[in-house]
């Protein structure tokens, strides 16, 4: 009998304490401004950053029934902050519900404060925040963060989270931008061995004279499009060095990159390249890498040599000078031999120019490297860093040939003219 | 307050043992006495025990037997007796007979004919619809077995139906039920005991079980158990079930209640032990463990996989029943990070114009939910299709257009209940039914946090608890030697083991097949 009314004693005690002391965290999700991207610009005075907030508005799009159909999709703020932390709260001045970063998708960042040598001090406070996920992706705009945003109107995939999804998702596929996200920059960064790869955007247009000769080898801002679509544009890739912006690539270097990198899986390259049997015509060609690349390392007195092996399994789509080449194994192997040629070369030149030009790899080539090397003491005492830029490199392609597209005979061009 | 209540509770329960010792009204002191030669004096203590003539449905025919050359008297009480019977087997043979040296057990044409001394013994076969013979000038009296009950039929099972398999259910007469299994089970050592078990009622209940196969110390047990009930009055096996289960706080249930007679033939060729009793359309199986609850008979008449895929079926349901609701709750209360975001705006957008928190919004429409449930179970069979029509439809569709309830709360909430459904047990149902609520406040409360607190504390408790000395969660864990009819169940001709925690004496029930 006591024991029992003991127990009712405690059993009373807990449930009150509890419902005095719990819910911590506890907020609504309908009490919560959920803010898709953050963009990073710089301001006059030192020190301070103009942040600019792009909040989704769950009442658009998602449900029929909720109302809110006048409503645009989304909301941009902009202010001036000392960094994006304590930017939360001086945006509830202006936003009405708590600022979020439960959705945050994409950190977008100005190139002139990527290149800022202080904007590694910014960017470090990713790192604090509980609710930045180190998965959100990397984006470098031409122009200022806030005007991105501000300019990035999708026509179809109104609500910015999806667009920016989508968005990202299939330019990796495509290996047009990198795979970027805050993770990886703050592992490359620390490591202090490659380089790190942002997504390269811009929604202003860049005007050329000259015609497009290429498909892939442009940068964001380049493509001549037209139409009444978004003028944002996803290609290529800025590149940082030390937590600092030092060069951008193309869309065709970023995919050369990712060929090059084990850790990175591109699916769905299609090209163009020079056809081997008339000068005048391209091959459209899909590349994918169905097996890993190897890497050996050769070291040299002063000078080290590193191979690469790449395998890569090509699809050739097109046939433009009518040769016929899918039936004939002497064509087969010419245009083997011409393609390997022409990749080789466009890989082994674009190692060279990472080596002069950046002084690093964009390919974390030091991930497979460490494997030749007994201690972490010894990899560090080599400096991969300051090593690679003198290392002799040297890139073997080795090709597997797929299907030549669903029909792979075409009629002799001389009886059909004929 | 509790104090005083419990103090209140303790004193009943005092006052109510004191009751017991002497039955008031019960006229025990008559009962003790012996039959005498004189009939007068016989049939007047009779009249005066069953009052007659106040008492209308008890019938007391004085005779006179021509060759026995003496009077004599029969009573029985005709609402519950084979009236044909007596005057077929009984009153025609006894007035025809002229012979003066045959015994009575000769003349009259019934099964059973005891000789009683004492008026106890009378009066209990009496209330069991049997016919009593006094001769005078005889200390001792007839009884004649003649009972005839009313009742209904035997029917189809009402609550554990299925579409494969035998459709006898018990009915409320326990001669019936004893019928039915042994039907199933056609062997001598089935073996059917009775205990009585109330003062007043002389409520009788039968326990069933297989000699040497059920385990002795456990028919001992449960035997004493029964024995020592000290109550006026226990009509049927629900309320029994209180009386001897262990843990009568406890969530979850230890008796397994089952209306099918098959499920009990098998739970007896297994060793266990049923109780059957009259006015009971049912039967109680124990010791019970958890799987007895989790499991359909229809798994086993199935063929394997669509068996097997029964059970996965029952055990997804089981856990959505507990943990949608609760999981709603807590990851939209505290980790909306992990919801996909086009999910997490969709029920951003959808709770924009509710005004309720997400718990409280849970609460109500599982609330709605029970209450449907139970106005349901209990509204006349007319009006039931309206009660459903009002429930689902108004309070549904109104309530989100109201703006009350979120629509992806009436999907959660709806999930949970119907597959509440498929647990088909009642008792674990009410079990499971509950504990989500525990979920639910846990999640509210602390997230998943919390809920993985209460889900391991639970764990921990079936783990600890026991029915008639047999493990919950038995032969899972703790490990005992079976054929591991747990969450699936394997092939028939493997399943050749009885299971361990019964401490059978015979483990083995059928040959592997090698």
């Amino acid at each position: 009998m006591k024991l029992r009314s003991k127990m009712m004693k405690v059993i009373f005690l807990t449930a009150v304490t509890l419902s005095l002391s719990g819910c911590w965290d506890h907020k609504e999700l309908d009490e919560k401004a959920y803010v898709i991207g953050i963009g990073l610009d710089k301001h006059k005075i030192e020190g301070k950053v103009k942040v600019t907030y792009l909040i989704a508005n769950p009442e658009v799009g998602s449900q029929q029934t909720a109302g809110g159909a006048n409503e645009p999709p989304q909301e941009i703020v902009t202010l001036v902050a000392d960094d994006f932390i304590s930017s939360r709260n001086t945006a509830n001045t202006i936003v009405a519900k708590e600022i979020s970063y439960d959705l945050l998708r994409v950190l977008i960042v100005s190139e002139e404060l990527a290149r800022d040598p202080d904007f590694i001090r910014i960017i470090y406070s990713a790192t604090k925040d509980r609710e930045i996920k180190r998965s959100a992706q990397f984006i470098v705009s031409r122009e200022n963060a806030a005007d991105f945003i501000k300019n990035n109107k999708p026509k179809i995939e109104t609500r910015p989270h999806k667009f920016l999804e989508l968005m990202i998702e299939r330019g990796q596929e495509t290996g047009m931008i990198p795979e970027a996200d805050l993770n990886g920059f703050f592992r490359v960064t620390e490591s202090d061995a490659d380089l790190y790869l942002a997504i390269y955007a811009t929604t202003e247009k860049i005007e050329k004279d000259e015609a497009q000769t290429t498909d892939d080898d442009l940068l964001a801002g380049e493509i001549q499009v037209e139409g009444t679509t978004n003028n944002a544009q996803f290609i290529g890739s800025a590149v940082f060095k030390e937590g600092q912006m030092i060069g951008r690539i193309t869309g065709e270097e970023t995919r050369i990159s990712s060929l090059l990198d084990n850790t990175w899986a591109t699916e769905d390259i299609l090209t163009a390249i020079k056809d081997p049997f008339d000068e005048r015509y391209k091959l459209s060609i899909r590349i994918s890498q169905k097996r890993e690349n190897k890497y050996k390392l050769i070291p040299e007195k002063g000078r080290p040599t590193i191979e690469i092996d790449v395998p890569l399994f090509i699809e050739v789509y097109s046939d433009p000078s009518m040769i016929n080449y899918a039936k004939n194994r002497e064509k087969v192997k010419e245009l083997k031999k011409s393609l390997t040629a022409a990749i080789e070369k466009n890989f082994t030149e674009f190692v060279s120019y990472t080596q002069q030009e950046l002084k690093g790899d964009t390919f974390d080539l030091s991930i497979p490297m460490r494997k030749e090397f007994a201690t972490l003491r010894e990899f560090r005492e080599f400096d991969w860093m300051k090593t690679y830029p003198d290392a002799k490199v040297k890139v073997n392609v080795s090709i597997r040939f797929g299907e030549f597209g669903r029909q792979s005979k075409l009629p002799k061009l001389e009886e059909v003219r004929d | 307050m509790l104090k005083e209540m419990l103090t209140l509770l303790k004193k009943q329960q005092k006052q109510a043992s004191l009751s017991v010792d002497k039955l008031e009204g019960e006229q025990t002191s008559l009962k003790e006495k012996e039959f005498s030669r004189n009939l007068q004096g016989n049939l007047s203590i009779l009249k005066h025990l069953y009052s007659i003539p106040d008492n209308k449905d008890i019938k007391l025919r004085e005779l006179y037997l021509e060759g026995f050359n003496r009077q004599a008297a029969l009573l029985f009480i005709s609402t519950i007796t084979d009236v044909k019977s007596i005057e077929e087997n009984i009153l025609k043979p006894l007035t025809e007979n002229t012979s003066s040296d045959k015994k009575v057990k000769d003349i009259v044409a019934i099964q059973m004919v005891h000789e009683i001394t004492l008026y106890k013994d009378a009066v209990k076969d009496i209330n069991k619809g049997n016919a009593l013979l006094i001769l005078d000038g005889e200390p001792k009296a007839y009884i004649m077995d003649c009972p005839d009950f009313q009742s209904r039929a035997i029917e189809k099972p009402e609550s554990e139906i299925l579409i494969k398999g035998p459709k006898e259910a018990f009915n409320e007469k326990a001669v019936a039920n004893i019928s039915l299994l042994r039907k199933k089970i056609r062997n001598e050592n089935l073996i059917v005991e009775a205990v009585e078990v109330s003062q007043r009622s002389h409520n009788d209940v039968f326990v069933l079980y297989i000699r040497g196969l059920a385990n002795e110390k456990l028919i001992d047990n449960i035997k004493e158990r029964l024995g020592s009930l000290d109550v006026n009055s226990i009509q049927n096996l629900s309320l029994l079930e209180e009386y001897i289960e262990e843990r009568n706080y406890s969530l979850f249930p230890s008796i397994l209640s089952t209306e099918r007679p098959d499920r009990a033939a098998s739970f007896l060729e297994d060793g266990y032990i049923v109780l059957l009793m009259d006015n009971s359309p049912d039967s109680l199986v124990l010791p019970a463990t958890f799987w007895a609850f989790f499991h359909s008979p229809e798994d086993h008449y199935l063929r394997f996989f669509y068996g097997n895929f029964t059970r996965a079926l029952r055990m997804t349901a089981l856990f959505i029943t507990i943990f949608t609701s609760a999981i709603y709750v807590a990851i939209t209360t505290y980790h909306a990070e992990m919801i996909p975001p086009d999910l997490l705006l969709a029920i951003a957008a959808s709770r924009e114009k509710v005004p309720f928190p997400a718990v409280i919004e849970i609460l109500i429409m599982e609330l709605a939910f029970e209450l449907i449930r139970e106005a349901g179970l209990r509204v006349p069979s007319p009006i039931g299709p309206t009660i459903g029509i009002v429930g689902a439809l108004i309070l549904g569709q109104a309530a989100v257009e109201a703006n009350i309830i979120s629509p992806i709360v009436i999907i959660v909430v709806a999930l949970g209940g119907l597959s509440s459904f498929a647990v088909s047990d009642l008792s674990l149902n009410f079990a499971v039914r509950l504990t989500r609520f525990l979920f639910i406040l846990s999640a509210a409360m602390m997230g998943i946090y919390g809920m993985t607190a209460v889900f391991v504390g639970g764990l921990f408790y079936m783990v600890s608890i026991k029915s008639f000395g047999v493990p919950y969660l038995a032969p899972m864990s703790p490990n005992y030697k079976s054929s591991k009819d747990t969450i699936f169940r394997r092939l028939t001709k493997n399943e050749t083991l009885r299971p361990g925690f019964l401490k059978t004496t015979d483990l083995q029930k059928k040959t592997t097949g090698e």
